[in-house]
């Protein structure tokens, strides 16, 4: 638990004092919401598109954040101290998840108001519900993309590597949180089906993350 | 290199493995030449005894990659790598064919070569999933490093499948499929072809995997005799 939090104030640490990750994640994601909105042909029945859009624009920032989480850690050989800690390596595994997915929400809640703007939706009504399906969204993609970036990060051609890895895989959560907001936005529901899918995929995600990031780490 | 049993008898397997393709491969091609041409979607059908196996064949690949990977993260034998390895490379090998046939299929008896189908996407995705497995991989150096990485990917890999499948349910893309064929579902005349494309398909992958098994194990011998041959010519020099 102490490797937890200390891997997860080591990362917050570092991304308040440089703010890189942040202001480019959140400016990334910003783009793409305008690009998507004028991609999208406003009036073509793009409300009933809107959501897959704003899920797109996070997905494309969780890709850009995570994969900046481990490259900070090739610096200096930061990676081999962090397979050293003498703890069980899913602790760090949490730690970086953590860190990587509270700048996500934080990027989420920016390009959600660009959105609500741009698209001319309504989320006040269930900024509730919204961000909970936000928050089990954004807990899937860092999960399994901590694990896929830790991977990504020590291979040839890591760039390319982690949206690889992590878009097929990346489906049950894009599908459900999609949903569950298409939903969320048309009718002020928030359909049983999308969220159990959500509530199950971050589960596994994040067991089989837990678990195989101690082979990851394994050198 | 000394042999281990299991690779001593690979080989041997391989080449009976050709000898019952060979066989196998004959039957079924008089069987599916013979059977009876659906009367509402004409002889396009027939390509059910290709497509449907080919489908199976695929899915075990994928099965045993995942098999191959856990064997690996337990026992780090190199010998489960070069299994899961294999097993990924034929998987998508027959997932290729898959996705050929069943448009070809498909624009017979839809009239439209691709739909977003429950099934159809699934198996898309899942073909992604293994080209990225097979790109990890040559992406990846160090044997270890890169098995480790294959091994995780290829079971979180297998693991999705039922989230994929619920999740484009959940999205709508209602399956156009037929569905699951069940004892007697299929007409008159079609079982024992289909039985024969099943059995065909089943010996192919034994086959391909057995030739691949064998191929990467003389990859590594080949490698780890430069690999001694090096460090020897390094020892001359010092």
């Amino acid at each position: 638990m102490n490797v937890f939090l200390a891997v997860l104030w080591k990362d917050l640490l570092i991304e308040w004092r440089s703010r890189d990750r942040l202001v480019a994640m959140g400016i990334f994601a910003v783009l793409v919401v305008i690009v998507l909105y004028f991609a999208a042909a406003p009036g073509l029945g793009s409300e009933a598109r809107a959501p897959g859009l704003l899920w797109v624009a996070y997905l494309f920032a969780s890709v850009l954040g995570l994969n900046r989480a481990f490259a900070l850690e090739l610096e200096n050989e930061a990676l081999s101290g962090l397979a050293l800690a003498p703890a069980d390596r899913g602790w760090i595994f949490l730690g970086k998840a953590a860190a990587s997915l509270l700048l996500l929400l934080i990027v989420q809640a920016g390009a959600a108001l660009v959105f609500a703007l741009a698209f001319e939706v309504a989320i006040a009504p269930v900024a509730l519900p919204f961000a909970a399906i936000a928050f089990l969204g954004a807990l899937g993609l860092c999960a399994v993309g901590t694990l896929f970036a830790a991977i990504a990060v020590r291979t040839t051609f890591r760039e390319v590597m982690l949206p690889l890895l992590l878009l097929p895989l990346s489906v049950p959560v894009i599908l459900g949180s999609v949903r569950a907001t298409n939903a969320l936005l048309l009718d002020g529901s928030l359909p049983w089906a999308a969220t159990r899918l959500l509530l199950v995929t971050d589960a596994v995600f994040l067991i089989v993350s837990f678990v195989s990031f101690e082979y990851v780490l394994d050198d | 290199m000394p042999l281990s049993p299991p690779d001593r008898v690979i080989p041997t397997l391989h080449r009976a493995t050709a000898i019952a393709l060979s066989a196998c491969a004959i039957a079924y091609g008089y069987l599916v030449v013979n059977a009876p041409v659906d009367s509402e979607q004409g002889v396009v059908q027939k390509i059910l005894y290709l497509h449907v196996p080919c489908a199976m064949a695929a899915y075990l690949g994928f099965l045993l990659t995942a098999i191959g990977g856990g064997l690996y993260l337990w026992k780090r034998e190199e010998r489960f790598d070069r299994f899961a390895a294999s097993a990924a490379e034929v998987g998508a090998f027959f997932c290729a064919l898959v996705l050929v046939t069943g448009p070809i299929w498909g624009k017979g008896t839809w009239g439209s070569w691709w739909s977003w189908d429950l099934r159809l996407t699934v198996t898309l995705l899942l073909f992604l999933v293994y080209l990225s497995y097979l790109l990890l991989r040559s992406f990846t150096e160090g044997g270890d490093r890169k098995a480790r990485f294959a091994a995780i990917y290829g079971i979180a890999g297998l693991l999705v499948i039922p989230l994929n499948y619920f999740a484009i349910d959940l999205a709508g893309g209602r399956s156009i499929h037929p569905e699951n064929l069940e004892g007697g579902s299929l007409g008159a005349g079609m079982a024992l072809p289909f039985a024969a494309g099943i059995l065909t398909a089943i010996v192919a992958f034994s086959h391909l995997l057995l030739g691949r098994i064998d191929i990467a194990r003389l990859r590594a011998q080949l490698a780890e005799r430069d690999a001694e041959r090096e460090m020897r010519g390094g020892g001359d020099c010092a």
